[in-house]
């Protein structure tokens, strides 16, 4: 990375400006990400509403990155580190928008839920939650501190969350099978269990655009997988 | 895009001018029918490298240069060669237009006359006119053939310049700041231009413009304080350079 500073001040500034916009909107989203774990654990609905509020915030700050970078690229034309940072950050910008909405979708989620869930059900789902958690909070620290090792790890990790998803998934699908009347209950468990996994999917695309803004190469190979839910059923 | 074979190879090639040494122990291998784009702050040693190629450096007196410029092959940095007719294989476009005080026809049928490739009028006529179309200009001027060159926008005076060049058929075009003097549009024309020369030409720019160098070159150098710091594809280049010299250059942090 280089450390000089730009010559054109107004051009440091905005690259400043923008990476100061996306760590933001990163640490919004990180919380927003918890206090959906939190919610959804607890069934805090009171907490569920307030995500739901809350995601306009993210959005808000997505809009405003996507116009910073169109200012620079116009402006700018930037190249080589500029160049990578500038096309990285548009792209993890708009992952960690997608979080936001996965979110805010299983927040929508908690509503309809009975207060007294059953604690088999909410184990598997917290440990997947906090999992997925932890992995936007290394890659943001990844892209904080520009490390290109913790980038992999997470892009690594991300079996993990594969696994728990399919542990978590068998577990519903068991509750289900114990008797027909749970349909709703375990559609809902689902979605909010596949949304989950889905914002690990955008934590892992983000590890991967880390990794192009540091190497300027991408990561090869395909993205470790975890066990295919439907094999063992 | 390395299917291409070695026009011009450059080995250890030191410039001094009197006590300052402009060119360090360059490098350099220039692909035939790709256009090689030199960028580096001013002063670095671009401009004189590309003026070795046509020894054009020869006319300043107190310029030394040593090591090795193979064409084809074939070593032009010695006496022996012939230097009239070197600059035939090698044309040259400068920074500034600058079209000989003639007509549009004289500025285009000047070269081939004196390199005796035109033996009667109708064969001029011929290349002149294959000349202009080729420089992309043939259209906004055949009506007004005898009009001086110097009547022409800037553009346009450009563009003669570079028909003058290709009317002799060289084999290289070495450009000097092609279009620092030119309007976007008129720097598009030329840019345009060389996307279709390059396809006859061997082409080496030398730029100050790096959103220039991306759009026209294939591949690029940077030099810097005479140093051929870094050379490779130009998409390498601008996207990920391996030298840090050459990142902190191209994104405006010294120059």
């Amino acid at each position: 990375m280089s450390e000089e500073k730009r010559i054109v001040k107004s051009y440091e500034e905005e690259m400043q400006s923008l990476n100061d916009d996306l760590v933001k909107m990163g640490s919004l989203t990180e919380s927003q990400l918890s206090d959906t774990i939190q919610a959804i654990v607890k069934i805090d609905k009171e907490a569920a509403e307030n995500i739901i509020k809350n995601d306009a915030q993210i959005n808000e700050l997505r809009a405003k990155i996507d116009d910073q970078i169109s200012t620079v690229l116009v402006k700018r034309a930037p190249m080589a580190i500029d160049l990578r940072t500038t096309i990285s950050s548009l792209k993890i910008s708009h992952d960690l928008e997608r979080i936001g909405d996965l979110a805010k979708s299983v927040a929508k989620k908690i509503e309809p839920l009975p207060i007294d869930l059953p604690q088999e059900l909410t184990g598997s789902l917290k440990r997947l939650g906090e999992l997925v958690q932890k992995q936007l909070n290394n890659v943001l620290d990844a892209y904080i501190t520009k490390s290109k090792d913790k980038a992999i790890e997470v892009w690594r990790n991300d079996e993990q969350v594969d696994d728990l998803t399919h542990i978590a998934m068998n577990e519903v699908a068991n509750f289900l099978g114990k008797n027909k009347k749970n349909l709703e209950l375990a559609t809902h468990l689902l979605f909010v269990t596949k949304n989950i996994e889905r914002a690990g999917d955008h934590v892992t695309n983000i590890a991967e655009s880390l990794y192009y803004l540091i190497e300027g190469e991408y990561l090869e190979g395909a993205r470790p997988k975890g066990k295919e839910f439907v094999k063992d059923k | 895009m390395t299917n291409n074979k070695v026009k011009i190879k450059t080995e250890k090639l030191d410039v001094f001018y009197g006590q300052k040494q402009a060119l360090k122990n360059v490098n350099l291998e220039i692909f035939n029918r790709e256009v090689t784009a030199l960028i580096g702050p001013s002063g670095c040693g671009k401009s004189t490298y590309i003026r070795c190629i046509n020894r054009m450096n020869d006319v300043i007196e107190t310029c030394k240069i040593s090591g090795s410029i193979k064409i084809d092959g074939q070593e032009i940095n010695n006496k022996q060669i012939d230097v009239v007719r070197l600059r035939e294989r090698i044309g040259m476009v400068f920074q500034k237009p600058n079209p000989f005080p003639k007509s549009i026809y004289d500025n285009v049928a000047y070269g081939p006359q004196i390199h005796g490739l035109a033996d009667h009028k109708d064969k001029l006529d011929q290349i002149v006119q294959t000349s202009l179309k080729k420089s992309a200009l043939w259209e906004e001027v055949k009506d007004r053939l005898d009009e001086p060159g110097t009547s022409l926008s800037g553009g346009q005076q450009q563009r003669l310049c570079i028909a003058r060049a290709i009317s002799v058929n060289p084999e290289v075009i070495l450009m000097d700041e092609p279009c620092s003097a030119l309007d976007p549009i008129a720097t598009a024309k030329i840019e345009e231009l060389m996307e279709e020369l390059k396809k006859t030409f061997t082409i080496v720019i030398v730029t100050h413009s790096m959103a220039q160098a991306v759009r026209v070159s294939q591949r690029t150098g940077f030099f810097h304080l005479g140093n051929l710091i870094e050379v490779d594809t130009t998409d390498k280049m601008f996207k990920n350079p391996n030298n840090k010299m050459t990142q902190d250059y191209i994104t405006g942090r010294f120059g």
